[in-house]
């Protein structure tokens, strides 16, 4: 396995108005692997993620995809670069199909009108990759549950061959099923050699997938531990009592 | 690139159950009336005029439907068609510019489209609420369309003989008229650009969930004002041929259009909520629509069979509404039509009925507070979360109410300078305070409803609506004026009770709600009226109207003529005072009371207010409900001043109520809102129409005044510049912004 981060930050700061939402935070992502990112609300989770996508504009600090400094302004650059993220939301149009949602924005053309049969037909591969069981690629996305709306929200990722996804609170509004399959999907991706994060309140399933985890607290990094090393009590530990790591960085 | 993929058959997306059942509804349709009145039905000839009629409302729901998939809406199409057929023929007219006919055709589609690219901009880089823009559009666009014709027509039947232009409202060879091709033709393109290229996919996913397609990387803006200039376009289409077919034009041209045509692309299964919608269906709807108009305004010839005494006797009678009265029932067409699709189609209930037919399973229902919904939210309440961390919130709403007043003094010092010798008149004063009256009246119910995050559109036409009501039932029917009165207000009031169920429990948009309202409440009251004149009510009435000195007289307790306290008395009418009283306990109740915090709260945040356990649902009802009470009350005082009921009554009043709770400092977004400031905007919005109005003395002698029309024009204006100005200046924070950016520029420097 390669020994260049696919994901690497350094020192990154984001204010909003007074609100200090991270402050000189680092990280770091290595090709297949999977991190999960905890804390409290208002951490600085997603704003962190959000910088390294592009959504957010950082104040300082420097992003490397693969080695290389990247200046992402939107999250479409860093797309092009291989990240993709997951959101809480899922972002999806109820009112549109699987496979229309799967192609949001880049369906396949046939001339000036759009190449139904092909759409239909690569949606269904991407979902075979992903191995979830959808009645049909045909269905409108709003009739589906939360977990197969998920789904297509991850199919919709993968379609685009990442090689980072970002998984915001994937687990938050699944059921225990839902949340099992999840995971299965999660650790098949690892396979694939897609590098993941995971936001998540819930400890068991970045124990159960992860291989890494990180805690924020207040825009801080108070820690990282191999999932290996540790247990849920000292991370739920670190969520509550950490201090920030500020000399170690500094240094 | 011949690779032909192979995969399983996608589904019929051009065409589906709900234009099969349009269909079918059609053709029952017509035999009905074929079996009713064989002499309308019965030809080919009627039959061949209603898809002529239906031809141009076709091409203009083939726009419409692009910019209601895209969860927006445009109800300018009709004065765009009316502005653009004045256009061309001002250009193209012998008497006028007499330009070759394809350059009048250009220079149309250019205006269309400007006017296309206007409303798709102030939606989208400028933010303002689609409904008020194109509805400001509407009015403007009508102003302007009477104002340049000045009411006359404009006829070129001679030049247009040498031109093949106008062969496109001609009937052809094979006997039915060019229109109808022209229709098969736009809706064929319309049909396969929505159903079938990247932007018909690209408008799905904009109105099915904004957020989703902007990080899929569709540009939401330009498919928005892409909607809006497709729309205005066919709207121009759809004026040429009407100036084809008439080779003359009228300041009518287009007029009440965007009520038929909303209604075609909403009974042709697009959801007002975006993101649902075809274009084979909004056609078929705007022939339905227009059927189902003819057969209104066409009237039926009625034979009912009597028995009388032993003995069948058959009465002829002819069934006929009055023009006015059309609107009316396309209202409730518009409303119906709109609840079909959170009431039978999401609710799964049709489909269930089906199943249960067949001996199925029913089918999965759809989480009806699925995605799609919860993208709209998440729109208005981003300014509102921003404000509320500011802890100089308090001088941010002094400041809302600042700018009204001193609008207010600035204004009549204008008057003042511009006419001393009749601006302090009495007269002058006693006319600004009865206009102003009838505004603040009508802005003290809008207050509430706009602090609530909705809107009502139907104050005007439920204004209307008492006031027939009330000049019906006692010159008609020969009610007590007390219970006119009462009956009246009555009606009024349930006006707001639909309204509001509508809004709340049918969780339709406000605006679409008080849109059909609009309509329907002022058809009843063309219907009531149609063409009787109604005036010469009991005194007993008409004293609601009157100034306070002459009840002072009658009561013998008048000051003596000259005083001060006289002076006030002949510049007040007892509905000031009326409306005076109202303002005072609607003030305390927004300003003071749990109910007024709880309408603020949900206009700022209604989620988080329902978290908070506020019933949303009932302050909203409420609001509403009030909205339509101050309106009926307004319509009761109008005709009690007036002493007749004017067919014009109240028109064009929403725009002004509402442009004067957001010059007061109300949000159009909701959330903010205060009767103090409401007055202050209503008494800046009569100023303005006093000063437009105002007979200028010229220094050569002669005198000028600006015709109504011009003046409507400039309200529609003042009321895209007030909410430009609110979302711009207090929303966006621009000032500051500015500020916030030289200040960074400045130590960047450094």
């Amino acid at each position: 396995m390669s020994t260049v981060p696919v994901v690497e930050m350094h020192g990154i700061s984001k204010t909003f108005g007074a609100i200090k939402a991270l402050h000189n935070v680092s990280f770091r992502l290595m090709p297949g692997e999977i991190i999960g990112l905890v804390g409290d609300n208002s951490a600085g989770k997603s704003t962190l993620m959000k910088v390294m996508t592009g959504a957010y504009q950082r104040d300082a600090g420097e992003v490397l995809v693969e080695g290389r400094p990247e200046q992402f302004r939107t999250p479409h650059d860093s797309r092009d670069s291989g990240i993709e993220m997951i959101y809480q939301d899922f972002a999806l149009c109820g009112n549109m199909d699987i496979a229309q949602n799967i192609f949001l924005g880049r369906w396949p053309r046939r001339g000036l009108f759009i190449d139904r049969r092909r759409m239909y037909a690569d949606a269904e591969a991407v979902l075979k990759r992903l191995k979830v069981d959808v009645n049909s690629v045909f269905q409108k996305v709003e009739s589906l549950s939360g977990g197969r709306q998920q789904s297509v929200a991850i199919a919709r990722a993968i379609s685009f061959d990442p090689k980072v996804v970002v998984l915001d609170e994937p687990t938050a509004n699944l059921s225990a099923m839902a949340t099992e399959r999840l995971l299965e999907t999660m650790l098949e991706l690892k396979q694939a050699g897609v590098a993941q994060v995971i936001i998540s309140h819930r400890l068991t399933d970045i124990f159960h997938v992860g291989d890494r985890v990180m805690v924020l607290k207040r825009g801080q990094n108070v820690g990282e531990r191999q999932i290996g090393d540790t247990s849920e009590e000292e991370v739920l530990e670190m969520i509550v009592k950490g201090t920030p790591q500020e000399e170690a960085s500094d240094i | 690139m011949t690779r032909r993929a192979t995969g399983p058959r996608p589904p019929a997306d051009l065409f589906g159950n709900w234009e099969l059942g349009l269909l079918v509804f059609m053709a029952l349709l017509y035999a009905a009336g074929a079996w009713i009145n064989p002499d309308f039905f019965g030809s080919s000839g009627a039959f061949l005029a209603v898809l002529r009629d239906a031809a141009r409302y076709g091409v203009m729901a083939v726009g419409m439907s692009f910019v209601i998939v895209n969860r927006d809406l445009d109800l300018s199409v009709g004065s765009t068609a009316g502005l653009v057929a004045v256009g061309f023929s001002m250009f193209y007219a012998p008497a006028i510019y007499d330009l070759p006919v394809w350059v009048a055709a250009l220079l149309s589609v250019f205006l269309g489209g400007a006017i296309g690219l206007l409303n798709g901009v102030l939606v989208t880089k400028l933010k303002v609420p689609a409904f008020i823009a194109t509805l400001a559009m509407l009015f403007i666009g009508r102003g302007l369309v009477l104002g340049v014709t000045g009411g006359k027509t404009i006829g070129y039947a001679g030049k247009a003989q040498a031109d093949a232009f106008f062969l496109m409202g001609e009937t052809n060879g094979l006997g039915f008229n060019n229109q109808i091709f022209v229709l098969l033709l736009v809706g064929v393109l319309g049909v396969y650009a929505l159903g079938r290229t990247r932007w018909g996919y690209e408008t799905y996913a904009v109105g099915g969930n904004a957020l989703a397609a902007e990080y899929a990387g569709i540009p939401a803006d330009r498919v928005r004002i892409r909607g809006f200039v497709l729309s205005a376009l066919a709207a121009t289409l759809a004026g040429l041929m009407a100036v084809a077919q008439d080779k003359t034009v009228t300041s009518q041209v287009g007029q009440g259009a965007e009520l038929i045509v909303i209604a075609a692309v909403i009974v042709g299964g697009a959801s007002i909520l975006g993101g649902r919608g075809r274009v084979l269906g909004s056609c078929l709807g705007a022939i339905l629509v227009v059927l189902i108009d003819k057969v209104l305004r066409e009237g039926v010839p009625t034979v009912r069979t009597v028995t009388v005494g032993g003995v069948e006797m058959q009465i002829q009678g002819m069934m006929q509404l009055p023009p006015g009265a059309v609107p009316a029932f396309l209202g409730v067409i518009l409303i119906a039509a709109v609840l079909i699709e959170p009431l039978l189609i999401r609710s799964g209930l049709l489909a269930g009925f089906w199943a249960t037919l067949r001996g199925r399973p029913p089918p999965r229902v759809g989480i009806s507070d699925g995605i799609a919904i919860v993208g709209a939210q998440t729109r208005g309440t981003r300014s509102s979360a921003r404000e509320v961390g500011a802890t100089w919130l308090g001088r941010i709403m002094a400041r809302r109410e600042f700018a009204a007043v001193a609008l207010t003094v600035v204004l009549w010092v204008i008057g003042a300078v511009l006419r001393p010798d009749f601006w302090f008149s009495l007269d002058n004063s006693f006319n600004l305070l009865l206009a102003f009256t009838e505004v603040a009246l009508l802005a003290l119910g809008l207050t509430f409803v706009i602090a609530n995050g909705d809107i009502d559109l139907s104050v005007g036409a439920v204004l209307a609506m008492s006031g027939a009501i009330a000049a019906f039932l006692m010159k008609e029917m020969g009610v007590s004026p007390p219970l006119a009165a009462v009956a009246a207000f009555t009606a009024g009031t349930l006006a707001g009770v639909v309204n509001g169920l509508l809004a709340t429990r049918a969780r339709l948009p406000a605006f679409v709600a008080t849109l059909g309202m609009f309509y329907v409440a002022r058809g009843i009251g063309a219907w009531l009226v149609s063409g009787r004149q109604l005036s010469g009510f009991p005194e007993g009435f008409n004293l609601i109207g009157r100034k306070l000195i002459e009840i002072l007289i009658e009561t013998g307790i008048a000051p003596a003529p000259g005083t001060i306290a006289y002076n006030v008395a002949a510049a007040v009418s007892v509905q000031t005072i009326v409306m005076a009283v109202i303002a005072v306990i609607a003030a305390i109740v927004l300003g003071k009371t749990g109910f007024g915090y709880a309408v603020i709260a949900t206009g700022g945040n209604q989620r988080a207010a329902e978290y908070a356990g506020i019933d949303t649902r009932r302050v909203r009802f409420v609001s509403l409900v009030f909205s339509a009470m101050c309106a009926s009350l307004a319509g009761i005082v109008y005709i009690a001043y007036l002493r007749s009921f004017n067919p014009s009554a109240g028109l064009l009043r929403e725009l002004d109520a509402i442009a004067s709770a957001i010059i007061g400092g109300a949000s159009i977004f909701g959330g903010y809102g205060s009767i103090a400031g409401s007055l202050a905007g209503a008494a800046v919005i009569t100023l303005i129409r006093a000063l437009l109005s105002l007979q200028l003395l010229l220094p050569d002698g002669t005198s000028f005044v600006m015709p109504q029309h011009w003046v409507n024009v400039f309200i529609g204006l003042i009321l895209i510049f007030a909410v430009l100005a609110d979302i711009w200046f207090r929303q966006e924070g621009l000032v500051e912004r500015i500020r916030a950016a030289l200040a960074a520029r400045r130590t960047r420097e450094r």
